[in-house]
């Protein structure tokens, strides 16, 4: 289990995080919006009064160049992987923190966080550009039921000292009786805010984390809420003060595409914060913005489980739902099995996400940090008139585009740009690259040369 | 000071640090296209290979001279027509704009003048394969000269037409080019000269200024002429010389120009080979037979060639910086003369001649089907398949945004417009066609038609998010440049007025 703070001396010494003084005259979440938006690294945010900020510590570039980090690069640091982890050996980390069959064995040790004089107010939050109050984003909602503590991402407004109005998924609000405490962790292990994530995108939100890979992965603590990460920057411990406050805020986090939402105020009871808190945050609504990347990498993961789980075999070799495309098309590459396979694979994708309606199919020798040649391949390989296959027209739409939002039906879309099994393999066009375009002799002795002279 | 012939192209590479020398000898057989291939991959100096194995002709090979800087491609033909440094590409679009709408006639200069004049090989003494052609990548069908401009007579002006049509060199005086049926100059032969059993002349142009190659690859509407449109993108004349052995006028400055005809009724094989599209495409066809008639070069010619299919993905070469500093520009010019409301026309920096993005207004119903059929019709017949229309607010230049519009806007039930209809014609160099269905190469097209489509992703003019405003970004910019990134990260937004990079 990587704590948060270790999680950013990590980035920094991977060179993956800068530091930078509290803009006094520009939003902080502008600042985290025009790195994403350069493929910038990470950010920390030095602050004088209240918490630290960090933005971008679970996105990353976008994949619109050849570049050395991949977008999932921090986030297998953060799980334990390291920077240079494939993306399946994330997938498979990811989907081990949900739901398991075996019996966890919880760890508890003691509150990090011991800072008991604080107000919400004292710890500074942010203030967005489009925001009337200052605003928390990328936490845990923690609560307890007979079954065991349940973890969802809630993000909120500070109104005052004493409430704060969040959203959180409709389906923890059902599992919460009137008068119930919510403990908000900010700041805590990835392993635990990627759980959160994946248990609301998967709707197993009444599942306890007892029950769930994450419980053997990240030391816990009991509060008033419920169990939380032991290694929590700052612990806000509420109570439901209103089900249905007058709540106008259309700020959502990119979980609230996969999972319903609904608002609720809280009454403060208690903060709790370490010496020195830094929180991560989320430029939400900006183009590859945390949220959107931890959404995008859950539900690649559900879908990569159990779609290899689906017919017996693996033929997927991954599945990328990209922030750069909004979460709005889910690329996938696999082995076409049969004639038709594609038809089938699209379509279970459709059955197990309504986050998008359009799906790209690419043989399984792409790999996953190629999408420029996934870019390429979908206008030159896949044929125009055959290989661009859409729906009947009843198909519900899905909840990621901005099309199509009062629930009428359409088509879905999906593009095969794999080559088709029933070719021979004289029409199989070979690919132009180093590898395939020079013998081996001719590549060392073209290495050798570029390299004397370049390096 | 505009650039104004291929040596000073790369001069200013040299000055730049934008290009590499190598002075031990390269083989033109794979060698110098592997060793491109790296460059290419990895963003690398320019390679001038000036020591070539087995050339008879004291030739240099340069590989991908025009492949610009990933970040900026523009940049280098920016500088060479003198339009500055640092343009956004918002910015090198308006200026190359404003140029070309200001053609300046050639200056016809004497052949002792001429440059490319030095040497000149006629009648027997010609020897194509004295020169370093490249063969390029294992399994084409033969080497090629695949970055030349080809002149060809045009009855409605004297320069003639330019365009580019690769050559499979065969022996000491023949070559097959590919003509595809379609393009101007391919239609002049098959449907002009041809029927009438006469020989075409052409000049293939080695080596020409950068102008030259740009407006190649530009689709310059009839009765216009290349020549011109050179002269305005630099602001001064080009320099013509009338060939040796026909009347056709050839750029002075070039490093080797090899005269002859297209002959009627006379093919050869042509092929395999890696194209654009990044496979290798065949199988192997017949082609027009090119017989040489006189060779002209300048003392120790500099041989350009193009690593072709390297240029896809996020490979950058020439052809696929041709496509977005030239191609683009021109495309965005023309559909505005045409009547179009067009913000900016943009090839995709993935597959360039295959997908369009074109930033517009919708100005009223069914603009955008008159919108594409206009240049399917026209310069797109052949080699483009789709648009994609995206709102004047989205930059056609960064994929990102294009990705997000086709996402979030283009609905599969409305906006995906002539799928699936198999009407239009299509080069037989794809790959998603069988062999047969592609069928023989008499007229250059493929035997079966395919489909090209548009994607409506525009909005209804009230796009969702919206994005944060200029001047807060700039701010934003500014604390991460004093945090120690780099600047030129950033757009910044200072290079021209209130557009980014």
């Amino acid at each position: 289990m990587i704590p948060f703070t270790q999680y950013l001396e990590g980035l920094a010494k991977d060179g993956a995080l800068c530091r930078v003084e509290d803009p006094s005259d520009v939003p902080t979440d502008a600042v985290a919006a025009e790195a994403l938006r350069a493929s910038g690294p990470a950010l920390r945010f030095d602050r004088p009064d209240g918490v630290d900020l960090a933005s971008g510590t679970f996105s990353g570039p976008d994949q619109m160049q050849r570049r050395d980090a991949q977008p999932w690069s921090r986030l297998s640091l953060g799980l334990g992987l390291g920077p240079d982890a494939s993306l399946v050996d994330l997938l498979d980390t990811i989907v081990g923190l949900g739901p398991a069959e075996d019996g966890q064995n919880p760890t508890y040790t003691r509150q990090v966080a011991s800072q008991t004089d604080a107000d919400v107010l004292d710890l500074n939050f942010p203030r967005g550009v489009d925001d009337t109050w200052a605003t928390f984003t990328l936490g845990i909602a923690s609560v307890s039921t007979t079954r065991g503590t349940h973890w969802v991402p809630i993000h909120g407004s500070i109104v005052s000292a004493d409430k704060l109005r969040v959203r959180v998924p409709t389906a923890l609000s059902t599992l919460l009786p009137d008068d119930a405490t919510i403990s908000i962790a900010l700041g805590v292990p990835p392993a635990a805010i990627t759980a959160a994530y994946l248990l609301a995108g998967t709707g197993r939100t009444e599942t306890p984390i007892q029950s769930c890979g994450v419980a053997d992965a990240v030391p816990l603590v009991p509060t008033n809420g419920g169990l939380v990460p032991s290694a929590t920057e700052v612990v806000v411990e509420a109570t439901v003060a209103d089900r249905t406050p007058d709540f106008r805020s259309d700020r959502r986090e990119a979980w609230e595409h996969v999972a319903e939402s609904t608002p609720l105020a809280l009454a403060v009871e208690r903060v709790v914060a370490t010496d020195d808190p830094v929180i991560p945050f989320t430029p939400v609504g900006r183009p590859l913005a945390d949220d959107l990347r931890l959404t995008g990498l859950t539900t690649a993961a559900m879908l990569y489980h159990r779609v290899n789980d689906y017919w017996g075999i693996s033929p997927v070799e991954w599945i990328l739902l990209p922030a750069a495309a909004e979460l709005g098309i889910c690329f996938v590459a696999s082995d076409i099995l049969y004639a038709g396979f594609e038809w089938q694979l699209a379509n279970i994708l459709f059955s197990f996400s309504s986050l998008f309606d359009t799906v790209i199919i690419v043989d399984d020798d792409v790999p996953p940090h190629d999408i420029g040649r996934v870019l390429g391949d979908i206008w030159v390989k896949a044929h125009p008139s055959r290989d661009w296959v859409f729906s009947e027209p009843d198909a519900p739409a899905a909840t990621r585009p901005r099309y199509r939002q009062g629930g009428e039906t359409g088509s879905r879309l999906y593009v095969n740009a794999a080559w088709d099994p029933r070719w021979e393999d004289s029409y199989i066009a070979p690919q132009v690259t180093f590898e395939e375009s020079f013998p081996p002799a001719i590549r060392d002795v073209a290495r050798a040369i570029w390299n004397e002279r370049t390096d | 000071m505009t650039v104004d012939s291929f040596r000073d192209y790369l001069d200013l590479l040299n000055d730049g640090g934008e290009s590499v020398s190598f002075e031990e000898s390269v083989s033109w057989d794979l060698e110098a296209s592997a060793i491109t291939t790296l460059a290419n991959l990895q963003d690398g100096p320019i390679p001038v290979f000036e020591s070539v194995s087995e050339s008879a002709t004291d030739a240099a090979l340069v590989g991908d001279p025009y492949r610009g800087p990933r970040d900026e491609p523009w940049d280098h033909l920016a500088r060479s027509f003198d339009l500055g440094v640092s343009l956004s590409g918002r910015g090198y679009y308006e200026e190359v704009i404003e140029r070309l709408q200001t053609p300046r006639e050639p200056r016809v200069v004497d052949r002792s003048d001429a440059p490319c004049k030095a040497s000149i090989q006629t009648g027997t003494d010609i020897d194509l394969l004295s020169f370093p052609w490249p063969y390029i990548h294992q399994g084409d069908g033969g080497r090629y000269s695949n970055l030349h401009t080809v002149v060809a007579p045009d009855p409605d002006t004297e320069w003639g037409r330019w365009s580019r049509h690769r050559m499979m060199i065969h022996d000491d005086a023949t070559a097959s080019l590919l003509l595809l049926a379609g393009e101007q100059l391919p239609n002049r032969y098959y449907y002009e000269y041809e029927p009438r059993e006469e020989p075409m002349p052409v000049a293939a142009v080695v080596g020409a200024e950068p102008a030259v190659e740009c407006c190649a690859d530009m689709w310059i509407p009839t009765g216009r002429s290349e020549a011109t449109f050179a002269g305005g993108l630099t602001d001064t004349p080009v320099d013509l010389v009338q060939c040796e052995t026909n009347e056709l006028y050839v750029p002075a400055t070039a490093e080797v120009v090899i005269e002859g005809r297209v002959l009627p009724a006379d093919r050869l094989d042509e092929g395999p080979f890696g194209d654009y599209f990044g496979y290798m495409n065949g199988p192997r066809r017949s082609m027009p037979t090119f017989q040489v008639d006189a060779i002209t070069h300048r003392a120790e010619p500099y041989v350009p060639f193009c690593v072709e299919g390297t240029g896809v993905g996020y490979g950058q070469n020439s052809t696929g910086t041709l496509q977005a500093v030239a191609a683009g520009p021109d495309a965005t010019l023309g559909l505005r003369a045409a009547g179009f409301d067009v913000e900016l026309a943009v090839p995709w920096q993935f597959t360039s001649r295959t997908v369009w993005v074109i930033a517009t207004e919708r100005p009223y119903p069914g603009y955008l089907h008159e919108l594409a059929n206009f240049v399917f019709t026209t310069w797109g017949m052949l080699h483009i398949d789709f648009f994609v229309f995206v709102d004047p607010a989205v930059d056609p230049l960064d994929p990102r945004e294009v990705l997000a519009a086709i996402a979030l806007d283009a609905d599969p039930d409305t906006d995906f417009h002539q799928f699936g209809v198999e009407r239009m014609p299509k080069v037989p160099l794809n790959i998603y066609q069988t062999p047969d269905e592609k069928g023989s190469a008499d007229v250059g097209t493929s035997k079966a038609k395919t489909a090209k489509a548009y994607i409506d992703a525009t909005t209804e003019g009230s796009p969702a998010s919206q994005p944060l405003d200029e001047e807060m970004r700039k701010r934003a910019q500014d604390v991460l440049v004093d945090a120690g990134l780099p600047a030129d990260q950033f757009d910044r937004f200072d290079d021209t007025e209130g557009v980014g990079r």
